[in-house]
């Protein structure tokens, strides 16, 4: 595996057609490696750092199961490229629970059933956490509307909606 | 669906990726990628060279100068959109801007990345023909100002020469208190329009239309404004036969194709309700005020 | 009933959380992708970018001289060395086989056939060196739909057939003329239901590992059917499967084209072989647009005679079900399920049914939860409205009239079918209870005042779960069966552990599996592991996961199996209370005399005495070891029921609907997991909607699909997509363990129909109907243009 943990080797200027060297940050942990230009985040995180909770399902920037967070706010990644995540701070699904302890997001997914095959769940999760950072009482509508770039084919929605708006409750008590 | 080889680029200037694209005629720009990237995922798009703007200085940050709101190319869409000064001198950019895709797209997305695309069914397109914005471009000769309605030449395509890149937005704020009508018909939350409407409509101290501008997206190979309605309108005050006759004007002024979502008949029939719905609401006094 | 003593009250019917989601929640599942095994390597398929022709050549050179090429596979490489793709379902009289290879070999009938495979590095140079791949097609002229298919001119998808069906048959009861000549009302409709896919948001795939020293062949296969993929493995690859063994990993959704077997197995399998690798093969998201099997699309003639009190009086039907290029797994079974449910919930004594099946040059049909129920529903629930329509009387009281009598049951619908229990007026008043609750009617009313379009609509399903009956099911013309084996065992601590045959995918099969066991057993549910997916450990289930079987087959089986476990277990510790067996209760996890709490054991206790501490404490004639199995093949279907109820807005100036509030009361005979149940439901609901107004496959003249990526291919978000309320009654199943009755495809089921009719309520004063699914915009934009010009 080309990922290993980095000690303090500055990455090799981020240019070229051949291998480039990556430095990030993921759920604290700073993990260097090199892979081709072409190697989207996703597949670095997946297969490069072993971080396999963050799942394809497009592969095109619609379902939304790839979503992780860099540099504080959500993006999709498999719309970008390792190389551009060069020095950034990403969080993944992994880094939400701690210890074998579940989030509080995490608890109200749980008892609101608000998961099914759990392949969309990851995404779910950051967007939800982004969601309620910046919304920390949101109302279903908001919830809605503000969920709507993550697609669930199991749930019908409906016990994610619960879900966020309980965990909405939790952070806010 | 895994993207081709291509070789990458960061450069730190403008300058250096000019320099970058002429040297390579099958280099593409990348800066927030949410179009591109798909495209090479799916490898549509096959570039020999990526040159990512996403390192170069200068290129993000909102300003306020000289009446304009100034927005760097590379400033994300979620940027601008909860930017303060933004939020203060133009509202109606939030408003349209909420429906470019979701947040995550948006926290990525480039403003310029949005607009140099051209991509006729997107929200940014649309406003910066509605707000005669101007598009800054910079080129191995320097940089050139391009009006918005001059800067569209075709589907996903503009007057932007191959060696050129857009640096930033400049949108004029001076809309004298117009109300904003925007309608936009799509088929899921977050998609891409299928027809979208932007009016704004400034008034009159005696309550009539002093100037209405009208644009169309999603429904034209470019945003398209409708000098027509625009014309039937200023001058008059609320008439629904007036605003009836302007979406009309719409629907004939855009030239739609059959596509999956329906034929280009039933899209020139969108144009008509959007318009006109966006145009009573601007005439009403809007969702908001735009400046 | 098979009588269960319930030995721990409350876990059966009880909400509890799901065992599954901690480590989901943690991003700690396993998928196929994240699965990486030694010296694995990645394969990718060519696949064809024409609906029909002639493949003259394929050059690989190139694709083989690419660094980090291991193998490139061909169609013609496999011919001689596996046998065509299986069709389970040989239903009709004289079926045509198709008898498609995995991969092409002359020629291609679909878009997105595969023609060739490369084995590589990893997924990048594996696409690259798909690139490099020359084919020289002889394009051929398509049949790009059901119309071009039966013209009699229409090119021929297979040299030498005759025509372009693979063959039809017929089901009927009654004198439907003399029924049709005595009727106050006769409605007629055309009726198509578009084509769509079950998407599984994961994408399918496989590992293979065939191991050319030891001959084993070991498949990590994302399925819901494990012992049927690995009897067709065996089929296919012309192999004894004693060295064969199918695992399933985290499964990311199934819906049905999970259970489907795929010539990517095939291909992994070969590829494996031949390069003495692992070989990992999965789809992307733009190849399951066609690689995996498709769905829903059929066109419908039908028409049903009443007398003017609303009394069905016949019912006669003809169904093209419009096919692709070869036949898939299941060959035409959902049509077939589709007309043998027209009947639905109804009393309908003189009925004439037929079926055709049509191939055209679109992708091949699979399975998708609901399997043809949907689309039968949509043609029982339109037409039982527009009778009602027609006669001036209220919808409801017209279902309710033609309802069997709950002491009508077994009803046997004179189509094939008998339903064992039901109390469906009782079933439909509880959807009316809720809507008048929600207050529909008075929104529908303030929405009319405003000038807006509020209908409500109803569509009444009846489902058929626990599949099923292996004997019927094989003289119907399945080539399997529908049984289902489960283990139980108990360790020498008093833990147990339950074998299925059964896939988790998202429906919590471990948790209710868990349930059944422990509450069956007397045990705390912490002390039950369920173990599943894994052929070589696990029961052979006949049909896997699918067909609403999960829960009443596979949960019923492990119930029956948990029973002759606990009365061994309760025989031993008679045993060492010195009580006889029957004197005996389980309380609290642990076995004591009735009425004498201090007298007791344990399980631990028990788990000793079977395993370790044997001598006077294990009772002679006991066989050491606390294990038993059971094998459940039920002499019936189960049929669950349920009322939908949707309430629509429609633009009438843009033709956009938008469902607001959605009702399904819901009988699925005793509830396991009523949390589970509920999500299963609106899971369906959702894809019912999807079908109803959003999904489409749009193939054009050229056979290509115009909807292939997640940007056209509209799956509802969660604005789309409205808050659901549930209500439930249990009306047990006669003859299944616990009177349990499957629901996993229910939401699916009654949801067009129920869109549909409230479209239809929405502009009655236009007198629109809605005939064709999905209802787009701009279908409907038609239809209220049509409606406002006449």
């Amino acid at each position: 595996m080309a990922v290993q943990q980095a000690n303090d080797g500055a990455a090799a200027p981020a240019t070229g057609t051949g291998r480039i060297e990556v430095t990030l940050s993921v759920n604290g942990r700073t993990y260097h490696g090199t892979c081709e230009p072409r190697r989207t985040l996703a597949d670095f995180l997946r297969h490069d750092c072993g971080l396999t909770g963050t799942h394809l399902g497009c592969e095109h920037g619609v379902c939304g199961a790839c979503t992780v967070m860099l540099d504080g706010r959500t993006v999709r990644s498999c719309l970008m490229l390792a190389v551009q995540a060069q020095d950034a701070q990403i969080t993944t699904v992994e880094g939400l629970a701690g210890d074998g302890e579940l989030s509080p997001l995490q608890e109200s997914f749980h008892d609101h059933h608000g998961l099914q095959c759990g392949f969309c769940t990851p995404g779910m999760l950051l967007t939800a956490d982004e969601l309620l950072r910046e919304i920390p009482d949101p109302t279903d509508e908001q919830i809605r509307d503000r969920m709507s770039g993550n697609l669930c084919r199991c749930t019908g929605y409906q016990f994610i909606v619960d879900s966020v708006r309980d965990a909405a409750r939790r952070r806010g008590s | 669906m895994k993207p081709a080889t291509f070789a990458y680029h960061q450069p730190g200037s403008v300058g250096e990726a000019i320099a970058l694209l002429r040297a390579d005629d099958e280099a593409k720009l990348i800066a927030g990628g949410q179009s591109l990237m798909p495209l090479l995922n799916m490898r549509l798009a096959q570039p020999t060279a990526l040159v990512d703007l996403n390192a170069v200085d200068g290129l993000d940050g909102v300003r306020m100068d000289d009446g304009h709101l100034v927005v760097g190319a590379l400033t994300r869409q979620r940027t601008l959109e909860l930017d303060p000064q933004a939020t203060a001198n133009l509202p109606v950019l939030a408003r349209v801007m909420r429906h470019i895709g979701h947040v995550t797209i948006r926290n990525r997305g480039t403003v310029g990345g949005s607009i140099a695309h051209a991509d006729p069914s997107a929200e940014l397109p649309l406003v910066v023909v509605a707000l005669d914005a101007e598009v800054v471009a910079e080129g191995p000769g320097g940089r050139r100002t391009i009006a918005a309605r001059d800067f569209y030449e075709g589907f996903l395509t503009t007057t932007l020469a191959p060696d050129e890149i857009l640096v930033e937005i400049r949108l004029p704020t001076a809309l004298g208190g117009a109300a904003v009508g925007f309608e936009e018909l799509s088929r899921r939350s977050g998609d891409f329009a299928l027809v979208s409407a932007l009016a704004l409509v400034q008034r009159d101290g005696d309550g009539r239309v002093a100037q209405a501008r009208l644009a169309i997206g999603g429904a034209n190979p470019v945003p398209l404004r409708i000098a027509a309605a625009e014309q039937l309108l200023t001058g008059a005050t609320q008439d629904d036969a007036l605003v009836a006759q302007a979406a009309d004007a719409a629907a004939e002024a855009v030239q739609p194709l059959d596509d999956v979502h329906g034929p280009a008949e039933y899209r020139r029939d969108l144009t008509r309700v959007v318009a006109r719905r966006a145009l009573a609401r601007a005439i009403a006094g809007g969702e908001e005020e735009a400046a | 009933m098979t009588a269960i003593e319930h030995e721990t009250p409350g876990l059966v019917g009880a909400r509890l959380r799901r065992i599954e989601d901690p480590r989901l929640l943690a991003g700690r599942g396993t998928y196929m992708d994240d699965l990486a095994l030694p010296r694995m390597l990645e394969a990718a398929v060519l696949r064809s970018p024409y609906a029909h022709a002639r493949i003259r050549s394929i050059d690989a050179t190139a694709a083989r001289d690419l660094p980090g090429v291991f193998d490139v596979l061909t169609g013609t490489d496999l011919e001689g060395l596996v046998d065509p793709q299986p069709v389970i379902y040989q239903l009709l009289p004289d079926q045509r086989a198709t008898n498609a290879l995995a991969m092409a070999t002359d020629r291609v009938r679909w878009v997105g056939q595969a023609v060739a495979a490369v084995v590589a590095t990893d997924r990048y140079v594996a696409e690259d060196a798909l690139a490099l791949i020359e084919v020289d097609y002889e394009p051929l002229p398509v049949v790009a739909d059901l119309q071009s298919a039966l013209a009699d001119d229409a090119p021929r998808l297979y040299d030498g057939w005759s025509d372009n069906t693979i063959g039809g048959m017929g089901y009927g009861c009654g004198d439907v003329d003399a029924a049709f000549a005595e009727a106050d009302v006769v409605v007629s409709k055309h009726m198509r239901t578009g084509r769509m896919a079950g998407m599984p948001l994961e994408p399918r795939g496989c590992i293979a590992t065939w191991d050319a020293y030891t001959d084993e062949l070991e498949i990590w296969l994302s399925t819901q059917s494990p012992n049927l993929a690995r009897d067709l493995l065996g089929d296919t690859l012309r192999i004894p499967i004693h060295k064969v063994r199918v695992r399933v990993p985290d499964v990311g959704g199934g819906f049905g084209v999970k259970f489907d077997f795929y010539g990517e197995e095939i291909i992994a399998a070969v590829l494996s072989k031949r390069t003495g690798r692992p070989v990992k093969l999965l789809e992307d998201r733009l190849e399951s647009f066609t690689a995996t099997g498709q769905s829903r699309e059929l066109e419908m003639d039908i028409e049903l005679a009443a007398k003017a009190d609303g009394t069905i009086l016949g019912l006669r039907a003809d169904i093209a079900t419009v096919l692709g290029g070869a036949l898939g797994t299941v060959g035409i079974g959902p049509g077939w399920l589709a007309m043998t449910m027209l009947t639905g919930p109804y009393r309908i004594p003189n009925v004439d049914v037929k079926l055709t099946g049509v191939l055209t040059n679109r992708a091949p049909m699979g399975s998708f939860r609901g399997w043809g129920q949907p689309e039968g529903c949509f043609g029982y629930e339109r037409m039982i409205e527009l009778v009602a329509r027609e006669l001036g009387l209220d919808r409801s009281e017209v279902r309710r009239r033609n309802f069997p009598a709950p002491e009508d049951f077994p009803y046997t619908t004179g189509v094939v079918f008998t339903y064992d229990s039901g109390r469906y007026a009782d079933c439909l008043d509880l959807c009316l209870d809720a809507v008048r609750e929600r207050g529909w009617a008075d929104q529908q009313a303030a929405a009319r005042q405003e000038g807006r379009s509020l209908g409500i609509g109803y569509g009444f399903h009846v489902e058929a779960t626990a599949f099923g009956p292996s004997r019927i099911l094989n003289l119907v013309g399945l080539q399997h069966s529908g049984f289902d084996e489960a283990v139980v065992r108990m360790d020498t601590t008093g833990r147990v552990t339950a074998f299925t045959g059964q896939i988790e995918m998202g429906q919590g099969v471990e948790t209710a599996m868990a349930q059944i066991v422990a509450q069956t057993m007397g045990v705390p549910i912490e002390d039950v592991t369920v173990v599943s997916g894994d052929t070589m450990t696990c029961p052979y289930t006949g049909y896997g996961t699918g067909a609403s079987r999960g829960a009443a087959m596979g949960g019923g089986s492990l119930m029956l199996a948990a029973g002759k476990l606990r009365a061994k277990a309760l025989r031993i510790a008679a045993h060492l209370l010195e009580a006889a067996p029957d004197d005996l209760e389980v309380t609290d996890g642990r076995i004591h005399v009735k009425g004498v709490p201090s007298q007791t054991v344990s399980f631990a206790d028990v788990g000793d005495a079977a395993y370790r501490r044997l001598n006077e404490r294990l009772p002679d004639g006991e066989d050491p070891t606390l294990e038993e199995r059971h094998v459940l093949d039920p002499e019936n279907l189960a049929w669950s029921y349920g009322c939908t109820a949707a309430l629509v807005e429609v633009d009438r100036e843009t033709g956009f609907s938008h469902v607001h509030d959605y009702i399904v009361a819901h009988d699925c005979g005793t509830l396991v997991n009523p949390a589970i149940v509920d999500g299963q439901i609106h899971g369906g609901a959702a894809q019912g909607i999807a079908e109803a107004l959003y999904e489409e496959l749009v193939y054009d003249d050229e056979g290509q699909l115009t909807t292939g990526t997640f940007m056209d291919y509209c799956i509802p978000t969660f604005s789309e997509v409205p808050p659901f309320t549930m209500r439930h009654q249990e009306t047990p199943s006669p003859h299944m363990p616990g009177g349990m009755k499957g629901m996993g495809e229910a939401g699916t089921i009654g949801a067009p129909a129920a869109i549909a009719n409230a479209i239809d309520d929405a502009l009655a004063d236009l007198g629109v109907t809605v005939t064709t699914l999905p209802v787009t915009p701009s279908r409907l934009h038609a239809l209220i243009q049509t409606a406002q010009e006449a």
